[in-house]
């Protein structure tokens, strides 16, 4: 492992094993069930590939974070807790969480359980860090995507915590775990029930050249012939407003922050993030070894440059952006 | 499974000028390739019967996987061991829950997993049709079946890896001479 964390998705154990081939340092994945935030048809393991999927990552010594970080239901707990149950038995060195009631019993009933706080906390002080650590032993935060690279740096200088930080894939609208849109529109989010725009919601009418998104009927955006696509989702949404169409939300691009790991390491941060467990084993074996790349040059004191452009075609939208961690827009 | 949001075709629906004679011959062709694809499917129920759960409520769905550049399509239905394909012509007016088109490499670089399917739609290089749902649940389904393209077309165990190198090869090759889009 290099200076920084390479934390990898993986959807099935085929993409968990294509990415610890492309260097992966870790790998983080769900259960087939609603008790993760990406609860798609067909995706994701059983408890039994979970266990089978992690004695392989160990035998290539890559860890295997198992995400349970959707929103327990009151009075319905027990879901996530045989899901927490499942990573343990399957041997996972961490469990990824957001919610109170899924940190305090992971807390209490395996104690020594490495739990990290999923982004769906969206801890962004040091103050919340540091409640989630006293109280429930959090070890790693994942930042929510709304800090700048020096705001990040003046806040690891307040906490003791290890900080994990997305710098690939999909972005969230900057409200991470407190996201209503799907909800709103469909019914399911991905904060309850692991789905953003669920895809039974999803429907694509095409006429007079254009194809409509629809989500829940709702059109959320008109595509020209050819024009990228971005996700159906209404945060992604083209709608018009004083008699302009634009995003109001978002707009569809990826992240990708390979120019700012340099900042991001200095700064303290101990592990990086590639979004997208729901994409396959060609997207996160590109991802994994260009980021593999540009952190062994890094730990070489090379430059990151020639892998920045590697990945330009996997964007949503076809654009990339740097997102927070450069508030351009300030 | 009945469809979800594809209306029945017209007869001849998305036929282009000139396809009626290849069309034609690939329609009366197609019982070898039928059987090979079909057998191919089965034996994978047999042998990745996990691979199938992965369809849940989709296990008996129709999907038709439509390549734009060629007059016919597949139909297949997963179905585990009663699973079967069938080449139809491009306007088959028999229901499916979803259709998925595109360049056949596309589609093919899809079913092995060696293309990225969100970033083929981002370009807008294949097209979903119907029920979104099926078309994620079969996606997922056959990324975690790992299966190379000389697996999924049933071709015989001796000779995959030299059919793997050479079918790959010929992929590479068919992309690179495809016009850059997106």
């Amino acid at each position: 492992m290099g200076s920084i964390e390479l934390v990898c998705p993986a959807g099935s154990p085929a993409m968990l094993r294509a990415a610890v081939e492309a260097g992966a340092d870790s790998v983080y994945c769900g259960l087939r069930d609603e008790t993760n935030a990406r609860n798609f048809p067909g995706l994701n393991f059983s408890p039994a590939e979970l266990t089978e999927a992690t004695a392989w990552a160990h035998g290539r010594r890559a860890k295997v974070l198992v995400a349970i970080n959707t929103f327990a239901r009151a009075g319905e707990t027990d879901a996530w807790m045989a899901s927490v149950d499942a990573a343990v038995a399957a041997g996972a060195d961490a469990i990824i969480a957001a919610d109170l009631a899924v940190l305090a019993y992971a807390h209490e009933a395996h104690s020594s359980l490495r739990l990290h706080l999923s982004v769906q906390a969206a801890a962004n002080s040091a103050d919340a860090i540091a409640f989630y650590a006293e109280a429930y032993g959090v070890r790693r935060v994942v930042l929510p995507r709304v800090l700048s690279a020096p705001e990040i740096a003046a806040l690891i200088r307040e906490t003791s915590v290890e900080i994990e930080a997305f710098v690939f894939g999909g972005l969230c609208v900057m409200a991470e775990g407190r996201c209503a849109l799907s909800s709103y529109a469909t019914g399911r989010s991905p904060n309850l029930s692991g789905v953003c725009s669920p895809p039974e919601a999803v429907t694509f009418d095409r006429s007079n050249g254009q194809l409509t998104p629809r989500l829940a009927g709702l059109a959320i955006d008109r595509l020209g012939d050819g024009e990228p696509a971005g996700y159906p989702t209404l945060c992604k949404g083209r709608f018009e407003a004083d008699g302009a169409p634009g995003y109001l939300f978002e707009d569809p691009v990826s992240l990708n922050a390979m120019g700012l790991l340099k900042a991001l390491a200095t700064a303290g941060v101990r592990a990086v993030k590639i979004e997208g467990r729901q994409r396959g084993k060609a997207y996160v074996a590109r991802v994994a070894a260009a980021f593999r790349s540009a952190i062994d040059a890094l730990d070489r004191g090379e430059d990151t440059l020639p892998y920045e452009r590697l990945l330009s075609d996997l964007a949503e939208g076809g654009r990339e952006t740097a997102g927070a961690y450069r508030k351009t827009w300030r | 499974m009945r469809a979800k949001g594809i209306p029945r075709a017209r007869p001849g629906a998305g036929a282009r000028a000139g396809d009626g004679f290849l069309a034609g011959a690939m329609m009366v062709a197609r019982p070898p390739v039928e059987l090979a694809l079909t057998a191919a499917l089965r034996r994978a129920a047999r042998v990745r019967p996990e691979v199938f759960d992965r369809l849940g409520r989709f296990r008996d769905a129709a999907f038709l996987i439509a390549p734009s550049d060629l007059p016919v399509a597949f139909r297949l239905t997963p179905r585990a061991a009663g699973g079967r394909v069938t080449v139809v012509r491009r306007g088959d007016p028999e229901p499916c829950a979803a259709r998925i088109s595109g360049p056949l490499v596309e589609l093919l670089g899809l079913f092995d997993g060696s293309l990225d399917a969100d970033a083929a739609f981002f370009g807008r290089r294949i097209d979903v049709d119907g029920d979104t749902g099926a078309v994620v649940a079969l996606h997922n389904a056959l990324e975690a079946a790992d299966m190379s393209l000389a697996e999924l077309l049933g071709l015989p165990r001796f000779g995959r890896r030299l059919a793997d190198l050479g079918l790959d090869a010929m992929l590479r090759a068919a992309r690179r001479a495809r016009p850059a889009e997106g």
